[in-house]
């Protein structure tokens, strides 16, 4: 035993504070965590009830789906399917899945699976069922093989391929094992039975989601992440210190003003992309004055959009209800665009040729964004003596008054998403009026608009396709339904240690885990 | 005593019932659609059905109550229609940030604002008095979110010694969950790591929700030092020769102390139910963020669940001022 002197004790103690520090370093190495800051929590796990872009993140890591949407524009790609087939009139795909595809407790990803996912989705009728809601029928998907599944849709729908990499697979046998009355949604909702190349680690609801690499996935190679963390930050100003400090490396809902902050910080990027988001002024085309729709195209002349755009920060205007890099956009469409002289020439042949009337604004409460925007309309309004009245409301409140169009505002401010790749989310979603009682297309009704769209859906012909939405775009700008607003630029911060992101116009806020890694 | 308190326990029961009929109605009456909300944009008028019928919200709204006060006695607090998580676990989740939050806040003000106006109080009119007042003021006038976001950047940002935002690190897993506090989590598993970096992230929320009852309070208890100063058995104190420590210690500060508690007592239901703007700004997954997420969804069953919660912590903490009154102040008898 040799004799413990003070400073024997001093080296020791040193040396070992020096290999717990070289240790906390090897392992901070060996676990490359990529942290997310978002506002977004994710309230259920459940991939056939789940929607918004915060589950979309965590079902696109944790679960795979027949395909996957990758590039700019958008595009399908292989994922659980290596190839597909489709017949001539579009009613009927078959996939041939991938025979490496396992689930992560090692059972095999199979044709039964990918029914079993589409009835239970089609069954529970809720989450994204909608993208697939009248074209894919329960019983009408058929597994042919062990590797091969078929789809018969009632109708033909091009958009198909785009709609699939938000309908997820589940393992049957993990589902069925624990369905109890619920048909699992109880037990999915805390729980993941997938394929995907990440599982969760720890759940932490209204603070973090942790996800961590599976080991001996089906999937092999892609970016070097051991994880990844969704961390839950609501106030975007500290997601920007977040970012400024190194401790979060993605920032998923920064405003206009923090990227101007962040700009020539070392260390960080900034992405600022166009993107398929629309804003835009709904008027009532179905209750009082705003039904005559010569005073609505006075007031699509009146409305100053330059000043709308100055509020905006990064965003472009929009042409129509289509964004100008969408498939499907017509480029010689004539946009409304401030002309006074014209707004009151349109006035002149309305039911009010003088104004003289109040008209009402109703915006979601606490978006300062929409408030101003309001403003910008008032102020437009007063060259037609026409008066603004602006109401807020919780959003709530705002879905319940699109019910009818007597609850329904002159005007009423939304955004849509586009949640698929395709011109038919934009264009059913806000203009058929089978959607009418919903708040993305409260009231607005053209029977040739409905035709318009219905034949676009089913339309191969790339050409005659882009035809028919060109036709959609004029007659919606003849009607004047709306105030065209901006399209925002969707932007992101990254720290630059981030490699192997590559921007997709669609979900570019739940991005794959799969392709990054950290440098 | 026993019977007092199980008298204010028994209280509760009322008072709850009151509570949670008021809120259930209120929240049923309010104008907005949740359910066409959570059936989502899309939905039909069948869908929008569906769910109201799997919530029960197609039923007559006595029923719908009924349910909903069976159900809590068998501990059913009722199901979020956005999240379909049920409620009891979700404050379960998220009750113990808030108030491990409302604790350190309120241990501060306390452990600050009593001896801050008993000082101010002595010294009155002289530098310890001008300092506590005009420190109470600008802490009093300063708004709770401001004051963090000042604090994130001088601390956090610019000094770099405290953390940015959250509980606890985020690689890091924190100490494994006894009570949800995670600083007492931490010392009872005796991970004394774990707690110094629980109470670095605690420190800086804690203190900007701190700044407004310490005002209060160190304001309260100078006035109510001054006025018991007055009193002719100080005067009789003095005169008898009694130490200044023990005069101000042993006789006038349980008196003066008295009054403060009260406000002790309202501060701590008022800062449980108004963390919202300091968990925004500081990441903290408490109980106002769930609440005000609630509120802007109508989500009927989150709502009256934290009323609930809160209320009953309002009415127990209440009761725990009270007894703490009855025993400093012997003329006031609890029967």
């Amino acid at each position: 035993m040799t004799d413990m002197t003070r400073r024997g004790i001093l080296a020791g103690s040193a040396a070992a504070a020096a290999l717990l520090l070289v240790g906390e370093g090897a392992m901070a190495q060996s676990r490359r965590i990529l942290v997310l800051t978002s506002n977004q929590d994710i309230p259920n796990f459940d991939p056939h009830l789940a929607s918004g872009y915060s589950t979309a993140w965590m079902m696109r890591n944790v679960y795979d789906s027949l395909v996957r949407v990758e590039g700019n524009p958008p595009k399908p790609a292989p994922l659980l399917a290596e190839s597909w087939t489709i017949s001539p009139d579009g009613t009927e795909y078959v996939f041939k899945l991938n025979p490496a595809a396992r689930f992560n407790d090692g059972s095999p990803v199979d044709a039964a699976a990918v029914v079993y996912s589409f009835e239970r989705i089609l069954r529970l009728n809720r989450g994204n069922v909608w993208m697939i809601a009248g074209i894919v029928k329960p019983g009408s998907i058929e597994a042919v093989d062990a590797q091969t599944v078929r789809f018969r849709l009632a109708t033909a729908f091009v958009p198909f391929l785009q709609v699939l990499p938000w309908i997820w697979i589940v393992n049957p046998r993990q589902v069925e094992a624990n369905k109890g009355s619920d048909d699992g949604q109880a037990w999915l909702r805390a729980n993941v039975a997938g394929s995907g190349a990440f599982a969760v680690r720890r759940a932490e609801p209204g603070n973090l989601y942790e996800l961590e690499r599976v080991a001996g996935n089906w999937r092999q190679g892609g970016g070097n992440l051991t994880g990844a963390i969704w961390k839950i930050t609501r106030e975007t100003a500290t997601q920007r210190l977040m970012i400024q400090r190194g401790e979060a490396q993605i920032a998923l809902d920064l405003t206009s003003e923090d990227m101007d902050t962040l700009k020539n910080r070392p260390g960080v990027d900034l992405l600022i992309e166009p993107e398929y988001r629309t804003f835009q002024i709904k008027m009532n085309t179905r209750h009082g004055a705003t039904m005559d729709a010569n005073l609505r195209r006075a007031i699509s002349c009146a409305f100053n959009y330059q000043a709308m755009l100055d509020v905006a920060g990064y965003a472009d205007l929009m042409t129509g209800p289509l964004p100008e890099s969408i498939d499907g956009f017509d480029k010689t469409l004539q946009p409304w665009r401030t002309d006074l002289a014209r707004a009151k020439e349109f006035l002149a042949r309305s039911a009010h040729p003088n104004g003289g009337i109040k008209l009402t604004i109703t915006h979601v409460s606490g978006l300062e964004q929409q408030r101003r925007w309001a403003l910008v309309l008032l102020d437009s309004l007063r060259a037609l003596n026409i008066e603004l009245e602006i109401r807020s409301a919780i959003w709530p409140d705002l879905v319940a008054s699109c019910r009818s169009p007597e609850t329904l505002s002159d005007f009423f401010p939304v955004y849509q998403t586009a949640n698929y790749g395709d011109a038919d989310n934009l264009a059913y979603a806000g203009y058929h009026s089978s959607r009418n009682g919903n708040w993305q297309n409260p009231v607005y009704s053209n029977p040739k608009v409905d035709a318009l769209i219905t034949s676009a859906r089913a339309e191969a012909d790339p050409e005659k396709r882009r035809a028919l939405y060109a036709e959609f775009q004029r007659t919606v700008m003849e009607d004047a339904c709306d105030i065209f607003g901006v399209l925002e630029r969707r932007k992101l911060a990254l720290r630059n240690t981030v490699k192997g992101f590559a921007f997709t116009p669609v979900a570019s806020n739940a991005p794959e885990l799969f392709p990054l890694s950290l440098g | 005593m026993i019977r007092y308190i199980l008298r204010r326990l028994l209280l509760l029961v009322p008072v709850l019932v009151g509570l949670s009929m008021l809120v259930f109605t209120i929240a049923r009456l309010l104008p907005g659609d949740p359910v066409r909300l959570a059936a989502g944009p899309n939905a039909t008028p069948a869908d929008i059905a569906s769910v109201a019928k799997e919530f029960g919200l197609d039923r007559p709204l006595l029923a719908q109550y009924w349910d909903y006060a069976t159900g809590l006695l068998r501990g059913d607090w009722g199901v979020s229609i956005f999240s379909r998580r049920p409620v009891l676990e979700d404050l379960s989740t998220y009750l113990p940030a808030t108030l491990e939050l409302v604790l350190a806040a309120m241990i501060l003000a306390v452990a600050i604002g009593i001896p801050a106006g008993l000082m101010a109080a002595v010294y009155r009119d002289r530098w310890p008095d001008f300092l506590s007042r005009a420190v109470s003021l600008g802490a009093i006038s300063m708004p709770r979110f401001f004051l963090g976001l000042l604090f994130q950047l001088g601390f956090a940002m610019w000094l770099g010694w405290l953390p940015l935002s959250g509980r606890f690190p985020l690689t890091e897993d924190p100490p494994s969950a006894i009570t949800g506090l995670l600083t007492i989590d931490a010392l009872l598993s005796g991970n004394f790591h774990a707690l110094g970096i629980a109470l670095q992230h605690l420190a800086l929320p804690a203190i900007a929700m701190s700044l407004s009852p310490l005002a209060t309070i160190t304001r309260m208890m100078r006035a109510s030092t001054i006025e018991v100063l007055q009193q002719d058995y100080v005067t009789t104190e003095r005169a008898l020769g009694l130490s200044r420590g023990k005069i101000l210690f042993k006789y006038v500060l349980k008196n003066a102390v008295s009054a403060t508690l009260t406000v002790i007592g309202l501060y701590f239901g008022w800062l449980l139910g108004g963390t919202v703007l300091v968990e925004t700004v500081f990441d903290w997954p408490g109980l106002g963020l769930y609440a005000t997420q609630a509120v802007l969804t109508q989500d009927f069953m989150p709502i009256i669940g934290v009323t609930l919660c809160i209320g009953t912590l309002f009415v127990l903490v209440n009761l725990l001022v009270d007894l703490v009154y009855g025993l400093l102040n012997p003329r006031v008898r609890l029967r």
